[in-house]
């Protein structure tokens, strides 16, 4: 990207903010959503951090798909959703997750 | 209050106080937002540090970086959009998943905005847009009703004033130390790791998984269609198999209660 279209996508983001934040807070009063809105409001969030971190933990620069031991990125994402599941703590398991991602990468254990 | 009559539903019931008066500064108030968002401000801050270090190594010039962290303001829609950059995303697609990232500070705005609904629209919308997700659940345990009250205001600006500060240095510093940390250090995957961590605790039922699980291979199948449209596919295929199997399980449950 050109630098004038990164900071034009910049702009969108700080929209993209504004708009969701601050969207019921312009409208004011109190409104009930409906129950079909609320799910999209609560499952549209998951999904797309999803779509963002699935391609990146499974696939090579190439496009393949790596379900195996030696992708070493999705191991240590496994390893490291498992910690995170057991100590609640965003901080401690990316420390955790650097660290025991590092270790494979350095002692070609896979 | 009518003399014998009065007690706590009484109370409630009273005419709300003059705006001015409940808006007006109220130190206690205020540190109890402090003392409350303090425990987070620790982990804010290495958050800020770590989608300030994945900001650099995904290609941004420094003053993108600054300029990106003290705009957008909102970590796991940046963490979000630098793969997107990265790979020359039109503008729009980088909007859209912007978007679809931070629909859950809409529930939190639904709930917030009728606490504050008699302040002046701009200091609505600027409260609004600095108001995260610890400053939005925070608030929201302390006070659940609606009723205006004096010192609500304060104790939301002791939480998000401290809040936006710790984000900005945290960024600012991963900033200026991941552009000083080489490449091969693999610091990019400390952002992935952080979305891992903000993605887990949304997957709060089944259907979340359903759609997660959707989402991300329609996303992997899709990775290679033009303008990074899989990625958007892979959110609206994800959202409307979570919905399906939420009707799903709400009718197998009406059917075993009949």
């Amino acid at each position: 990207m050109a630098d004038w279209e990164i900071w034009l996508t910049i702009a969108a983001l700080a929209v993209a903010t504004a708009a969701t934040r601050a969207s019921f807070w312009v409208v004011g009063h109190h409104i009930n959503i409906p129950k079909r809105v609320h799910e999209v409001l609560r499952y549209a969030p998951a999904c797309a951090l999803a779509a963002i971190v699935a391609p990146d933990l499974l696939l090579d620069p190439a496009g393949q798909v790596h379900f195996e031991y030696s992708n070493l990125k999705l191991v240590s994402a496994l390893v490291s959703v498992v910690f995170y599941l057991l100590r609640r703590n965003m901080l401690e398991t990316i420390i955790f997750g650097m660290a025991f991602f590092t270790a494979l990468r350095l002692l070609h254990v896979f | 209050m009518h003399g014998q009559s009065f007690d706590m539903t009484e109370l409630h019931r009273a005419p709300p106080p003059h705006p001015a008066e409940i808006d007006a500064h109220d130190e206690a108030a205020w540190r109890d937002g402090l003392k409350d968002g303090m425990p987070t401000l620790f982990g804010i801050g290495a958050w800020g540090l770590v989608v300030g270090v994945a900001m650099v190594k995904s290609g941004l010039t420094v003053a993108q970086a600054l300029g990106m962290t003290l705009l957008a303001f909102a970590g796991s829609a940046q963490l979000a959009a630098l793969p997107l950059i990265a790979a020359g995303a039109p503008v729009w697609v980088v909007f859209c998943t912007a978007i679809a990232v931070n629909l859950r500070f809409v529930i939190f705005s639904v709930l917030l905005a009728p606490h504050f609904q008699h302040l002046p629209l701009r200091k609505r919308f600027l409260l609004g847009y600095a108001s995260g997700d610890m400053t939005s659940a925070l608030f929201l345990q302390r006070y659940p009703s609606e009723q205006p009250q004096r010192g609500k205001l304060s104790y939301l600006t002791g939480l998000m004033y401290p809040n936006w500060a710790a984000w900005q240095i945290g960024s600012i510093a991963g900033i200026f130390a991941g552009s000083a940390v080489p490449a091969v250090w693999g610091l990019g995957f400390a952002g992935t790791l952080a979305i891992l961590c903000i993605l887990v605790p949304l997957v709060a039922n089944r259907p979340a998984l359903v759609g997660v699980l959707v989402a991300g291979g329609v996303a992997v199948w899709g990775h290679a269609l033009p303008y990074k449209l899989g990625l958007l596919a892979a959110v609206v295929v994800g959202m409307v198999s979570a919905m399906a199997a939420e009707e799903l399980t709400d009718k197998l449950k009406g059917m075993r209660r009949g």
